[in-house]
């Protein structure tokens, strides 16, 4: 499926930051909803605003417009306060200082574990999974079969970089319904 | 204070005097009766001829009154008759309000009385004025409150559904007039050889009105362009932009070649088909 643009992507002031209050915020709120459904079409989960500028979505070739360092810097800083005031929609972390990477959350660290525990309690797994004496779904799996194992193809979750992984399979943790284990080739996880 | 004796000399002077008066006090009154007698006659004349009126007037109102009695039973028979086609058919609606309109009829000035119950008229323009304002505020996050009539007869039309009566854009004319009385929110900009229809209360000048036409074309105006087409001064014509983006009607693009360009989203082609996407409306509450 390709990506949709915006009607705003080949509007050619999209790529001005507008002088006007009114018009700015609708300019930043069109612009985070297209930064998101972006990277989650893509599925990126880490973003350098150097090479951000380059990226297509900050960049219309088509008509010779792009965003700058700083506005992209803006509607990064726009998409992390949003997440701070509406939690569970979406979130967006610096990784330094300077704000030069970050981390996009498009989907919450909580729904990527609800989604990977639907995965686990799938009746087709269930040859791989040992039911407890509790009658409980238990089953182990490394964090690189999780991410990038034959099983998980086609999964949404599958590709996903591993400090959400990590992320994700804490909010389980912190939910019961998973635990985070230490094994010889690295870490794994025992769904419950 | 003492007096002093009168002469025969003194005498005769003043009974001279005395009579020419009088001789002159005659004549004043001869010519005044003279003239009494002209205004009478002129008066008698008057009345003749306002009597005379009179009649022909009453024979007039007469004769109107039963002309008019006589129009109303027609157009009442007419549009009992023509109700459904009254509703149905766009083109027949401008003919219809055109004839009212000819003698000074408004068929929507109220939603009571003959009109609307006989023609239900007035329930159709109603019914597309809410349609009309549903449309702009749908759209206004977009383009700040100014849309092409073209745009909103294209969305009024996908709105009513395949099987809606036909609605031109003569009838959106119409309905957008009367809701004008609902406040200064509304409102038509001539551009071009269509019209820009306001649905936000920006104070909009004759200025404005013309930048925005020399915009209509391609959707953008610079400042050059302003100073070369309209032969303003530079000043002037900042004036006019800077207005037009406070009011958010339009966008700053820097980028642009040469100098920057204002960008009007109403005016703004690719736009016009555009449906308003889930993920758009949900920018829409901050």
């Amino acid at each position: 499926m390709s990506f949709e643009w915006p009607w705003q992507y080949n509007f050619p002031p999209f790529f001005t930051l507008q002088p006007n209050v009114d018009t700015r915020q609708k300019q930043l709120a069109a612009w985070c909803s297209l930064a998101l459904s972006y990277c989650r079409h893509h599925k990126l989960y880490t973003l350098d605003v150097l090479e951000a500028q380059e990226s297509p979505v900050f960049n219309n070739k088509k008509i010779e417009r792009k965003l700058s360092m700083e506005a992209i810097q803006v509607v990064f800083e726009e998409l992390r306060k949003k997440g701070k005031f509406i939690p569970f929609i979406w979130n967006l972390e610096w990784l330094d200082k300077n704000k030069s990477r970050c981390l996009v959350m498009w989907r919450r660290p909580e729904e990527w574990g609800k989604l990977m525990y639907q995965w686990v309690s799938r009746e087709d797994l269930i040859f791989m999974i040992s039911v407890s004496r509790n009658g409980m779904v238990n089953a182990v799996f490394t964090l690189y079969e999780l991410s990038n194992g034959d099983d998980t193809e086609g999964e949404e979750f599958h590709g996903l970089e591993e400090w959400m992984l990590l992320r994700s399979l804490q909010a389980l943790q912190a939910e019961g319904k998973a635990e985070i284990i230490t094994m010889d080739d690295g870490k794994g996880v025992k769904f419950f | 204070m003492h007096r002093r004796g009168v002469g025969a000399g003194a005498i005769a002077k003043k009974k001279l005097a005395e009579a020419s008066i009088s001789t002159l006090l005659d004549i004043c009154i001869f010519c005044k009766v003279e003239l009494a007698l002209m205004s009478c006659s002129s008066l008698f004349i008057q009345a003749k001829y306002k009597e005379r009126g009179t009649v022909i007037a009453e024979d007039q109102i007469a004769q109107m009154s039963k002309q008019l009695e006589t129009f109303k039973s027609n157009l009442e028979e007419f549009a009992s008759k023509h109700k459904q086609e009254i509703r149905k058919n766009s083109q027949f609606r401008v003919q219809f309000q055109e004839m009212c309109a000819t003698i000074g009829v408004d068929p929507l000035a109220s939603g009571k009385g003959f009109w609307s119950e006989m023609l239900g008229v007035g329930d159709f323009y109603y019914e597309l004025g809410v349609q009309i304002i549903e449309v702009c505020l749908a759209l206004k996050h977009r383009n700040g409150g100014l849309i092409t009539l073209d745009e909103l007869h294209h969305r009024v039309l996908k709105g009513r559904g395949k099987y809606a009566q036909d609605v031109s854009q003569d009838d959106l004319m119409r309905a957008i007039k009367k809701l004008k009385v609902m406040g200064n929110g509304f409102g038509m900009i001539p551009v071009g050889g269509s019209y820009l229809v306001q649905s936000v209360p920006a104070e909009l000048n004759m200025d404005h009105t013309v930048v925005l036409q020399l915009a209509e074309k391609k959707g953008y105006v610079t400042v050059s362009e302003i100073k070369d087409g309209l032969k303003w001064e530079r000043e002037r014509a900042c004036h006019v932009l800077d207005h037009l983006l406070k009011e958010g009607l339009a966008w700053l693009d820097s980028q642009a070649a040469g100098e920057p360009q204002y960008w009007l989203p109403a005016l703004f082609s690719e736009l016009t088909s555009r449906d308003v996407s889930p993920e758009e409306a949900n920018q829409m509450t901050p």
